[in-house]
């Protein structure tokens, strides 16, 4: 949800309480007073009744309360004290009732006592009341409108920089030239430093990756030089014909070794340039024909170790860089080869979404964490141990997703698309 | 032939010197970019061996002037960067390969002779040593005048024996060039065994002459 929509609803919700609280606050508080005034008015009435009855020694006509009604009923002995109590008032002439108010009192005459009740209609009271709820509800409406419209045209403006920051943000690539510009006039200091702080922020990310790519040259170039000298040296010395079968055992032994540092040095520089980015040649491939051209450089291996190769292959045309679906192939077939039984079985399956390696290998599943992670290899495996994780990685990199799963006889993983 | 070395790593410098002496064959070594171009303006080589990274300038910097200068040699370059721009970026300037570091001799052998090949003999493109005759363009082999079938592995593992005729090839050096790394090293070592031992039977079933010659399993040698 948009900001300025949360914005709008948490002013909105708060607004409206508060009109709602304050109109039943009003509600009440007038409610309070009028009935305050109309008591004292009753109450007025009450001694006025009094005086005439004590003057006149007879009770009034109804006549003579102008707007009120007064009604009087025999009581005999008993006493009443005065209330004064809501009550429904008719109209005279008509038969509608509306509100009143009414005391209820008790007058003597000639020993006798008479219950006196007098109504008084609350009609202009109600009337108030009505006034202020339309008055407190015209009130909310013009709040909420004018709400609405300062977050919109305000909010907005103020927010603008925001907005025009968060796209340089995503456009911004360490690997491009681009840099994040500056945004006009920013009016909220907050803003300022934002715009600051990102600016900073980019610079310091572009110049850090230039550097890690300096770095992944330097490191390649001084490791693989004396590795060149060490290969050399080894090419050079096995020339000697005075060496004996011993001394031969160890140079292979060597050879062996610096051949491993090669490919763990080689892969370790491949993983640090795919998650950098820094392979960006891309082209149209059409992966069945690259697939196909894989299992012919397989076959070999496939067919000694008397593995059945079965390939289902849709055609499937893509953008990616040809160099890294190469390694990622080739790390793939390679897995499934090495990971597989004698007389095992490989299938390759290629779909319009998906692409499924799946070979036989030991009968349980792998962690579907683990497997990706480097320097994860089996006990026999002669591997870097990082095959699967550069795998990983070039799909993750690279817009495609890998996952392994495991379906009995089968070790599979699935790219997809 | 004669070879121009340009590295500046000293042992490397001297093995690669080391491995290409031989009769017929001149070396010469430049250790910096100041003296390999007064070389390059002296002499006329077949051959360079570039590497790209020297303390006194760029080694590609060098290939433009070599280039820019009408000179005709071949070059290699040698780097210590695997990536495809500069890969790239050397091919176009007009080198005829380019070989990353860590190499086998052997493999820097193979491409310097087939480079070399391609430059003294343009289109008639025959390969003869000793009794083995190959007719590169069409890949066909004859050995005493018959017609050999080989496989592709056979013929490659063929061509990198006689360019390095003489020497011992390590098993690990033929796996890398005949698989890079495909398939593990334990695998590879009983293919190279399997397809010498094809090659071999083939080759003196025609001539009656064994030319490989087996040194106490860590590879073989050729003559």
């Amino acid at each position: 949800m948009k900001l300025t929509q949360l914005y709008n609803r948490a002013s909105i919700i708060i607004t409206l309480s508060i009109l709602l609280v304050a109109g039943i606050v009003y509600y009440i508080a007038i409610g309070y007073i009028s009935n305050k005034q109309l008591d004292k008015d009753l109450t007025e009435e009450m001694e006025e009744l009094s005086a005439y009855i004590n003057h006149k020694q007879q009770l009034p006509k109804p006549i003579d309360f102008d707007e009120d009604q007064a009604s009087f009923t025999s009581i005999g002995q008993q006493k009443i004290k005065r209330r004064f109590v809501d009550t429904p008032f008719i109209e005279p002439g008509t038969s509608k009732a509306e509100a009143g108010r009414a005391v209820v009192d008790m007058v003597s005459l000639r020993g006798v006592n008479y219950k006196v009740v007098i109504a008084e209609s609350k009609e202009t009271t109600e009337n108030l009341v009505q006034l202020i709820s339309i008055i407190t509800a015209v009130l909310g409406v013009l709040l909420i409108v004018a709400l609405i419209i300062t977050n919109r045209f305000l909010l907005a403006g103020l927010w603008r920089p925001f907005y025009l920051l968060l796209g340089q943000i995503r456009a911004f690539q360490v690997a491009g030239n681009n840099t994040i510009d500056t945004v006009g006039n920013i009016r909220a200091d907050e803003f300022k430093e934002l715009e600051t702080a990102i600016r900073t922020m980019a610079n310091k990310a572009a110049d850090d990756y230039q550097s890690l790519k300096m770095f992944t040259e330097n490191a390649s170039h001084e490791m693989m030089t004396p590795i060149a000298v060490i290969t050399s040296k080894l090419d050079n010395l096995i020339q000697d014909e005075s060496l004996n079968e011993a001394q031969f055992e160890q140079l292979q032994d060597l050879y062996t070794a610096t051949g491993k540092i090669t490919k763990l040095n080689q892969a370790l520089l491949l993983l640090v340039k795919i998650d950098n980015h820094l392979i960006s040649d891309v082209a149209e491939i059409e992966l069945k024909t690259t697939i196909k051209q894989k299992c012919r450089q397989f076959a070999e291996i496939i067919q000694a170790k008397g593995i059945q190769l079965h390939a289902e292959l849709q055609e499937k045309k893509f953008k990616f860089s040809p160099y890294l679906l190469e390694i990622l192939l080739d790390n793939l077939f390679s897995n499934a080869v090495r990971h597989n039984l004698p007389g095992g079985e490989i299938q390759v399956l290629l779909t319009e979404t998906n692409l499924v390696f799946s070979n036989t290998g030991k009968p349980e599943p792998l962690d579907s964490e683990k497997v990706f992670e480097r320097f994860q290899k089996g006990k026999a495996s002669e591997g870097t141990g990082l095959g699967l994780t550069i795998a990983r990685n070039i799909c993750n990199n690279y817009g495609l997703q890998l996952h392994y799963h495991y379906a009995a006889p089968f070790h599979q993983f699935i790219i997809t698309f | 032939m004669k070879l121009l070395i340009i590295e500046d790593e000293r042992a490397l410098r001297e093995s690669i010197a080391g491995y290409f002496q031989e009769e017929g064959v001149i070396c010469e070594t430049s250790a910096d970019y100041a003296s390999a171009t007064e070389k390059i303006a002296l002499y006329d080589y077949d051959c360079i061996l570039l590497d790209i990274g020297l303390p006194d300038g760029n080694g590609l910097t060098l290939l433009q002037e070599l280039k820019a200068a009408g000179k005709e040699e071949g070059v290699i370059i040698i780097s210590a960067r695997n990536s495809l721009d500069d890969r790239i970026t050397g091919l176009n300037l007009g080198a005829d390969d380019y070989i990353v570091k860590p190499f086998h001799l052997a493999e820097l052998k193979a491409r310097v002779m087939a480079l070399f090949r391609r430059r003294s003999f343009r289109g008639n493109n025959q390969l003869q040593y000793d009794c083995i005759n190959i007719d590169l363009p069409t890949m066909e082999v004859k050995v005493d005048g018959n017609l050999v079938t080989l496989t592709k592995k056979e013929y490659d593992i063929l061509l990198y024996f006689i360019a390095n005729k003489g020497k011992v090839i390590s098993k690990n050096a033929l796996a890398e060039h005949l698989w890079k790394d495909e398939i593990d090293l334990a695998d590879s070592f009983d293919f190279i065994y399997t397809h010498i031992k094809n090659l071999r039977k083939k080759l003196a079933d025609n001539s009656g002459k064994d030319f490989f010659k087996s040194v106490y399993g860590i590879g073989y040698k050729f003559s």
